[in-house]
């Protein structure tokens, strides 16, 4: 199963198994991890589940859809180069290891 | 020998026991009544809601789909297209685009509650949440505002199933003819006539010069009116029995306002009106031992995969300090509910108002009546006291 790092605003780590195909996002959800809050359930229409993802991974992840890009305008914590939507990223094989930064705030 | 009859009115009613009994004993369940399989474990509805290569939702996602439906709504299409549409009116529907229905939805609430000064007692479906649902998506879609208590109860009627035949029966059927008749018309006016809502918005978007399907933009339509009325006021209705179930919350919402959000988020939880929906296998799986074949349907049990222990801790029991996160109440995935944040809105100030205006609210003892459907859960009458 592929891991998940999660790195909280204020630096603190937590690491997941996730199973394949489950989302950065639900893996912090339905973990308890906080500053992911994913109001939509999923559906790309809220951008509550914003991230910052490591720059080391950022190439190997999926493209982002138009949908997500105009999602990511609308976010709370300042959209950076490196920022997505979490329930756009399904852990992989390919993304094990892969470290994820909260942004400060989702809301 | 355990069954799982999503047609009996004891399912209707209370289907959490045998939830219970799923979760545990028959994770992957299939169901000889509904000729389908059961899926009831919080993480195999999540996988199989991201997994839509194998969940098909073209088939249908209505556990009895209606006639002509499956393939031409937001629902029941699949990803790439799906993924389309949905962008066209995604971004009228964040909660951030929403913020203008905040000073409407205060005083159409106002004004049925107003109503209902100085009574004792009242049904809060008919007398309060149908007519303050109504009235919000009046001004959503720019209805036109003759008919409407005909179209909500047609509304209502569209998505119940009959529980001796196990089918739409003629009136339920009947419902959603009128409903597409309904939409068939308004679709002609508004395309002749638009405005800014959210309808026009819908039937005048195009993808990349792709227009969408005169059938689609009916059947969507039909579908968003059905779940703006029936379904968002069906969820309300759970949201208050919760509240008034449970004096101790009542008080605690009626002290601080600002935990009413804390109350709708359990409420999704705990029992959500939306409790099943279904997706059909496209290539063979097998899961907790058992094998699903292409064009089997699986039902998700949200409302179980909402009490699974897993994931929520005493699920039983109605916490409003819980905050879950992760719950199916809006179900998940690309499908995931369109209209979540016009729910939490709707509800919050529903909830704030009713509060104000009737601090002491309880429900009067009664044998409930629960709505015959095999997707939704909540009682037809919900009779409260000031």
């Amino acid at each position: 199963m592929p891991t998940v790092n999660y790195v909280s605003f204020d630096g603190q780590s937590t690491q997941l198994e996730l199973a394949e195909g489950m989302t950065i996002m639900q893996g912090a959800v339905m973990n308890g991890v906080e500053g992911i809050e994913g109001e939509c359930s999923g559906s790309c229409a809220c951008a509550t589940c914003h991230c910052y993802v490591d720059d080391a991974w950022l190439a190997k992840l999926p493209e982002m859809s138009e949908n997500e890009d105009e999602m990511l305008d609308d976010t709370a914590s300042e959209r950076k180069p490196n920022s997505r939507l979490s329930c756009q990223i399904k852990a992989t094989a390919e993304l094990d290891g892969i470290v994820i930064h909260m942004p400060e705030e989702q809301e | 020998m355990f069954r799982f009859n999503p047609y009996s009115p004891e399912i209707d009613a209370d289907p959490f026991p045998a939830y219970a009994t799923l979760r545990a004993e028959y994770p992957c369940f299939w169901s000889e009544d509904a000729e389908m399989w059961v899926l009831s474990r919080h993480k195999d509805i999540v996988m199989a809601l991201n997994d839509w290569e194998t969940f098909s939702s073209a088939k249908g996602n209505l556990v009895n789909e209606l006639p002509g439906r499956a393939g031409s709504t937001l629902g029941t299409t699949d990803p790439p297209r799906h993924d389309r549409l949905r962008a066209l009116i995604q971004k009228a529907v964040t909660k951030r685009a929403l913020a203008h229905l905040m000073a409407p939805a205060q005083s159409v609430a106002q004004k049925h509650l107003e109503a209902l000064k100085g009574r004792d007692q009242f049904d809060f479906v008919a007398e309060f949440s149908s007519k303050y649902t109504v009235d919000l998506i009046v001004y959503l879609f720019d209805l036109p505002p003759a008919d409407l208590e005909i179209v909500r109860d047609k509304a209502v009627m569209m998505v119940q199933t009959d529980p001796v035949t196990r089918q739409k029966g003629p009136e339920h059927l009947a419902a959603y003819e009128w409903m597409r008749e309904y939409a068939a018309n308004l679709v002609q006016e508004r395309k002749k006539n638009p405005g800014e809502d959210l309808l026009s918005q819908f039937i005048l978007s195009e993808i990349d010069g792709d227009k969408l399907k005169d059938e689609e933009i009916l059947l969507t339509v039909t579908t968003l009116i059905m779940a703006g009325i029936e379904s968002l006021s069906g969820f309300m209705t759970m949201l208050i029995k919760n509240i008034t179930d449970h004096p101790e919350v009542r008080e605690a919402l009626v002290a601080n306002p600002d935990l009413i959000p804390d109350a709708i988020e359990e409420s999704l939880r705990f029992n959500t009106s939306a409790q099943r929906f279904r997706r059909c296998v496209m290539k063979e799986t097998t899961l907790h031992g058992q094998t699903m074949k292409p064009g089997d349907f699986v039902i998700l049990a949200y409302g179980s995969g909402n009490r699974d222990e897993e994931v929520f801790p005493n699920a039983d029991v109605y916490d409003l300090s819980r905050k879950p996160k992760g719950h199916l109440g809006f179900g998940g995935g690309v499908h995931a509910c369109l209209g979540t944040a016009i729910a939490r809105l709707a509800c919050k100030v529903a909830v704030e108002e009713l509060l104000k205006a009737f601090p002491n609210l309880s429900k009067v003892d009664q044998e409930l009546r629960w709505m015959p459907s095999t997707n939704f859960r909540s009682p037809l009458e919900l009779q409260v006291k000031a």
